[in-house]
């Protein structure tokens, strides 16, 4: 019902010189149908922090007396509270990235795709927007579970001016990692309609290989050397560890440089199989 | 489990037999026509079943980054952790087996589809379990049952005769207990209309928590694990005794020999507590 709205307001839009005003009234409208959920996203939050409180007893308890831990691949010995903070803030990334299946193939299985196709943009780029809503409408449910987190998991302030500096940018190329990474899944939507399976799939893929359930330095090394080579320590672990101080100088510049070149690497893939995907389209329904 | 008012009468009483009998048979009459139904869509069954199995194998692969890096959680090694995680992973498969239908509550209700459940000469609780079948359950109870045999020898326990009956009853048993607290709430679903949400977190709370040797948690935490939400029943309980450990347990040991009765009594209170719900039931039928 919305989309009819939506295609109104849309057309005196496109008319206008740029596409961009588009896409951000595509992000609003899907920012406000995201909101009609708040029920289940704060039932989310719930056990979001849930997890975070398993996590800090199990870490907890591992740890035992020790005041600290070394970590593997350069990052020297992890006290307690530090890594509290990173399994806290790594699990909350996580969750505000993935808010649940792909635009796309969302679009693609409810045959609104069809809609899309018809507009003069972007059918990726649509996608995408509407994700950017979805994100944005967990804002508000993330700052929130930030504030009773700290209290359930654990919380430190960023090490340096630095390296508050260096997770801000991070975070922001770690987005645009993910925002590929899902829309790429999700055009597989074009081949098989039904895409919950592969979903799963991906999902538990990326929320073991992006560091959300145990940073990479407590990995064992044939994972932690797996991760380090696959884009999805780029989505989670890469900012939190900057935030944390235990990517610093070098490692930094190197951990920054990895996520251009996965953005890089994700665009061109994403349209080689975009060219592909669009003569696949079968719409759905009438 | 018989579909008529629980009479007195020795008339009735005589007929509660062959009636239950036949109750079974058509459940599993209509079980294989659902059956037949779902084979249609093979591919995305299969990708489904994957995906049921990678959702749940996070979890796992947790509690293996932990013990690989620390040895043990709690004193658990990691045949033991192992043992513990599918013991839960092989209830939450019964329970999902035999009730996955219950997912689709509140559609149901205020759909009205329940008209039709009451208007068949056959209990309605039965007609709507057998409504279809998610094969992707079959991924959790694979699983499940694969990884517990693995486990099982690998852990130092004597396997006689009375250890694996015990072990058979425990995840029974165990999928009953989540599955009476599952239809306690889906059970509301006639009053409140809208159950989704405390139904994911109820199966969330077991998800996170039921896997663990919870010993590591606060004690107030164990207490309310074992008497507010039955979740060290499902799988802590059990693991224990078979592996002697119930020294640690917050309770006494006797409850954690009789874990595996506690699911059948549980099923019976929350079968009787539905019951009374669906008086409730008012059709929203056109």
């Amino acid at each position: 019902m919305s989309h009819v709205v939506a295609g109104r307001e849309l057309t005196g839009l496109f008319a206008g010189p740029s596409r961009l005003a588009a896409y951000v009234e595509l992000a609003r409208i899907r920012f406000w149908t995201t909101l009609t959920y708040r029920i289940d996203y704060l039932c989310g939050t719930g056990v979001l922090l849930l997890q975070i409180f398993l996590f800090r007893v199990v870490w907890s308890s591992v740890y035992a007396d020790r005041a600290a831990v070394e970590g593997a691949g350069g990052v020297g010995s992890v006290g307690l509270s530090v890594q509290l903070a990173y399994v806290t803030l790594a699990a909350l990334h996580f969750w505000v990235f993935n808010p649940g299946p792909s635009e796309l193939a969302r679009r693609v299985y409810e045959g609104k795709i069809a809609i899309d196709l018809a507009r003069p943009a972007g059918v990726v780029q649509q996608a995408i927007a509407g994700q950017v809503g979805v994100t944005a409408a967990m804002l508000p449910f993330a700052a929130l579970a930030l504030l009773f987190a700290t209290v359930v998991g654990g919380m430190a302030p960023p090490t340096s001016i630095g390296a508050f500096v260096g997770y801000v940018v991070a975070v922001c190329m770690a987005y645009v990692v993910t925002l590929l990474l899902s829309t790429l899944v999700g055009m597989m939507a074009f081949w098989i309609l039904e895409v919950s399976g592969p979903m799963l799939i991906y999902r538990t893929v990326a929320q073991v290989m992006s560091g959300a359930i145990a940073p990479l330095w407590f990995m064992p090394d044939w994972l932690r050397q797996l991760a380090h080579v696959l884009p999805f320590q780029a989505t989670t672990y890469t900012p939190v560890a900057i935030y944390l101080g235990k990517l610093t100088g070098e490692d930094l510049w190197l951990a920054l440089a990895t996520q251009g070149l996965w953005v890089l690497v994700l665009c061109v893939l994403l349209r080689l199989v975009w060219m592909r995907a669009l003569r696949r389209v079968v719409i759905q329904g009438g | 489990m018989s579909s008529g008012s629980p009479s007195v009468a020795p008339a009735a009483s005589r007929l509660a037999v062959p009636r239950l009998v036949r109750t079974v048979r058509l459940y599993f009459v209509l079980l294989g026509a659902a059956l037949r139904a779902q084979a249609q869509y093979r591919a995305n069954l299969f990708l489904l079943a994957l995906g049921g199995i990678a959702y749940q194998g996070v979890g796992f692969c947790f509690l293996l980054i932990v013990v690989e890096r620390f040895g043990s959680i709690g004193g658990w090694g990691f045949a033991e952790v192992a043992f513990l995680y599918a013991l839960r992973l092989g209830a939450h498969g019964v329970w999902l087996c035999l009730f996955n239908q219950l997912i689709h509550i509140d559609q149901i209700v205020r759909e009205a589809e329940y008209d039709r459940y009451l208007v068949r000469p056959l209990n309605p609780l039965v007609q709507l379990l057998t409504r279809g079948v998610s094969l992707s359950v079959l991924g959790d109870l694979i699983g499940g049952l694969g990884l517990l045999v693995a486990a099982s020898i690998l852990v130092d326990v004597d396997w006689s005769v009375v250890a694996i009956g015990y072990l058979v009853l425990a995840v029974v048993g165990g999928g009953l207990v989540e599955a009476s607290v599952q239809l306690v709430f889906a059970a509301l679903a006639f009053r409140l209309l809208s159950t989704d949400g405390i139904r994911y977190i109820g199966d969330d709370v077991f998800n996170i928590f039921a896997p663990y040797p919870l010993k590591i948690f606060p004690r107030v935490v164990q207490l309310c694990m074992t008497f507010v939400v039955p979740l060290a029943f499902v799988a802590y309980m059990p693991a224990a005794t078979l592996l002697g450990r119930t020294g640690e347990l917050a309770v006494p040991a006797e409850f954690a020999y009789a874990a595996p009765v506690l699911g059948g009594v549980l099923i019976i209170a929350a079968y009787r507590f539905w019951r009374y719900q669906t008086r409730f039931y008012t059709s929203s039928g056109s």
